[in-house]
């Protein structure tokens, strides 16, 4: 089927035609079946969490009517924050292991693809660090005296 | 058995794989990429929102400019397409009959992405050409429920029954 084989070194599965990568067949490390497993499942979740997000900010509320007050208001429940937690940690982790794949096809050389590796994952760790601290000290008295 | 190295250049990477196959691939990649690009920056800037409320209010002026309601639609359109086209490859992983029809279902996923892409962009749009904003109603409403809630300030004459 597929003519297209797998970078040397690499536990991934095929790259197949059309996108996507064979299941990779679990032998010493299983690490790369379950993130072949894992880009499945978040996907699957982000399909509702991503695309309600999207048409309830732009098509819902719409982007003029957006504030800070808005925003904290919806804070105030905290279904919602728990909501954003779930997006914020499958999107950001779905996108690691996807930007991962492609450092792994593009840069080829060793030591240029784990210096590239740290700076992309350390901007993905940090920005998401950020992001969930703001969703996990949220607390309604701090934000109203900083207003 | 051979090694084939799978992109030695970015125009290797764009021409190896070959019709349908390679546009979907190519499509759901650099979609992939680009809403984590944006995403990266908008957890940041979103961040803001709890101790610099007016630097906050600062970025949201952004997301308002004409210019940026042009980057959501294409957002958006990224969102929709790696979503479908994403659905086909679990679709096609876990039921292997459906890869007979690869080609068909990749068509399918763009079709899809076209047909749901016409009302949103005209949605998203249609304020800059002078038409109304989506949730002017909610929006109006949720002004009237403030007022209505601080008499303190503004001398709001209260019905009481
Ligand atoms: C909306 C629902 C989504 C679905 C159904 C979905 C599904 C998928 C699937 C099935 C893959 C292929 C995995 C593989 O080849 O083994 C993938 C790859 C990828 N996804 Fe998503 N995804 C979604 C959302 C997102 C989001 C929000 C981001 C950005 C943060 C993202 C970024 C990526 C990247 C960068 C790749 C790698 C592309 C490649 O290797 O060519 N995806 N996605
Ligand atoms: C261009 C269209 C978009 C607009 C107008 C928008 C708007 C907003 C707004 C107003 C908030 C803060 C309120 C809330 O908690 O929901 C927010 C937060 C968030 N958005 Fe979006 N968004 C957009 C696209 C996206 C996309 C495509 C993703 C992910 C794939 C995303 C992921 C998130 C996350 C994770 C948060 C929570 C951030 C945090 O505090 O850590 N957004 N967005």
């Amino acid at each position: 089927m597929s003519t297209v084989i797998a970078p040397a070194g690499s536990a991934r599965g095929q790259a197949r035609r059309g996108g996507g990568y064979e299941q990779p067949q679990g032998r010493r490390s299983n690490f790369e079946l379950y993130s072949w497993f894992f880009m499945r499942l978040s996907g699957l979740i982000l399909i509702f969490l991503s695309l309600y997000h999207l048409v309830w900010w732009n098509l819902i509320v719409g982007v003029e009517h957006l504030s800070a007050d808005l925003v904290r208001e919806r804070w105030q429940n905290p279904f919602w924050r728990f909501y954003n937690v779930a997006l914020l940690l499958f999107a950001m982790l779905h996108g690691l292991n996807g930007l991962r794949y492609s450092i792994e096809d593009y840069v080829r050389k060793p030591g240029a693809q784990v210096a590239v590796k740290a700076v992309a994952y350390t901007l993905i760790l940090t920005s998401m660090a950020i992001g969930a601290f703001a969703l996990f000290t949220y607390n309604p008295a701090v934000a109203a005296a900083a207003r | 058995m051979a090694i084939v190295d799978r992109a030695k250049s970015l125009s290797a990477a764009l021409t190896y794989r070959g019709r349908e196959g390679m546009w979907t691939w190519i499509l759901h990649r650099a979609t992939g990429l680009g809403i984590l690009l944006f995403l990266i920056i908008h957890v940041v800037e979103t961040a803001t929102v709890i101790y610099w409320p007016q630097l906050y209010e600062g970025f949201l002026d952004t997301y308002k400019s004409a210019f940026f309601r042009f980057a959501e639609v294409l957002i958006f359109f990224s969102v929709v397409y790696h979503a479908l086209n994403g659905t086909r490859i679990i679709v096609q992983d876990f039921w292997p009959l459906a890869m007979r029809r690869q080609r068909q279902l990749a068509w399918a996923a763009g079709g899809l992405t076209v047909l749901a892409m016409i009302p949103i962009t005209f949605l998203m749009i249609r304020p800059l050409l002078g038409g109304p904003e989506p949730g002017e109603e909610r929006h109006r409403q949720r002004i009237e429920r403030q007022q209505a809630t601080v008499p303190a300030t503004t001398p709001v004459v209260q019905v009481t029954p």
